[in-house]
């Protein structure tokens, strides 16, 4: 679950090497913390938040199929 | 056989008028080659003339020349010098991008699924092929939508020339269009029944987009959003009676 953020985030930031994914596990839901270069963190939100809306739908279904749930906290 | 003529005119059709003339024959049988197109100048001055080189078409040229390019030469030279031939292979490596990043996050969402392509003139088709296609179109498509959005943004970032990628399960999008379509004229047959006008929320452009065109051809309704961004509502009215 961890690489499929990190995966996603990679292809949209101009600094891969920079995106990093942490997670706090949690009993029925984890949280995954999304780390940007302060440059790319616009990219990973997009406008109104449209691209981390995405992101987020994609994890809920990644989610879903494991019967868990996942939220996409992206860190400043 | 194959007399050449220069010719000078105004413009470049004035020119191939000329030809016809001195050639005694249509258009289509001359073998025109245009030398300079010329430029009106202005109020005449500075006006350079059109030249154009022509022959007599003989059945050995293809034929294919004779008919496009006595035609419309001047149209026919620009565009195929705007017309870059690398934009087939081109639209080929973006697509084989999109299919690989769309393949390494199926991978990581743990579906087993291929990804096909198909390549139209103005956008680029990827067909997921698996069994978990129910989760990977999610509620109302939504997660087929989020796995587009990603893809277009990610793969045309760094293009220049941004190519529309679909991604598409199950002829998912094909079904969900026919059953905008009906939506509409449900729709479409309640306002007129009522004389009101109704308000559609929660739908994507693409959405919006069929509704307006399933219901164009209706005189007696009009069709419009209004609202800005996630808020923005497609209304169905009927139209005011002249």
């Amino acid at each position: 679950m961890k690489d499929l953020i990190k995966y996603i985030a990679q292809a949209l930031v101009d600094n891969p090497d920079k995106v990093e994914v942490s997670e706090v596990h949690g009993e029925q839901t984890s949280v995954m913390e999304l780390r940007v270069a302060k440059e790319d963190l616009g990219k990973v939100i997009g406008k109104q938040g449209k691209t981390a809306k995405a992101m987020r739908t994609i994890l809920s279904a990644a989610s879903a199929k494991v019967h868990k749930r996942t939220v996409l906290e992206i860190i400043e | 056989m194959t007399k050449t003529l220069e010719i000078e005119g105004k413009t470049i059709d004035k020119a191939i008028e000329t030809a016809c003339h001195e050639f005694g024959v249509p258009r289509e049988k001359l073998n025109i080659e245009i030398i300079s197109e010329g430029t009106a100048g202005f109020f005449g001055l500075g006006s350079k003339k059109a030249k154009i080189k022509a022959s007599l078409l003989t059945f050995d040229v293809d034929l294919g020349l004779s008919f496009d390019k006595p035609e419309k030469p001047a149209r026919q030279r620009t565009v195929r010098k705007e017309e870059p031939r690398v934009s087939s292979p081109a639209v080929h490596d973006i697509a084989v991008k999109a299919q690989k990043l769309l393949e390494g996050i199926l991978q990581r969402m743990s579906v087993n699924a291929r990804v096909a392509i198909q390549e139209t003139p103005d956008s680029i088709l990827l067909i997921i092929e698996g069994n978990d296609n129910g989760l990977l179109i999610g509620k109302r498509g939504q997660t087929l939508d989020a796995l587009q959005y990603l893809v277009n943004k990610a793969v045309n970032r760094q293009e220049k020339d941004r190519k529309q990628i679909i991604i598409d399960t199950e002829d998912y999008r094909r079904k969900r269009e026919e059953s905008l379509v009906a939506l509409a004229e449900k729709l479409a047959q309640k306002a007129k029944r009522t004389r009101k006008a109704i308000t559609v929320s929660n739908m994507n452009a693409r959405e919006r987009r069929i509704i307006h065109l399933a219901l164009q051809g209706d005189e007696s309704l009009t069709t419009k959003s209004r609202g800005e961004g996630s808020y923005r509502t497609i209304i169905i009215q009927p139209s005011k009676k002249k």
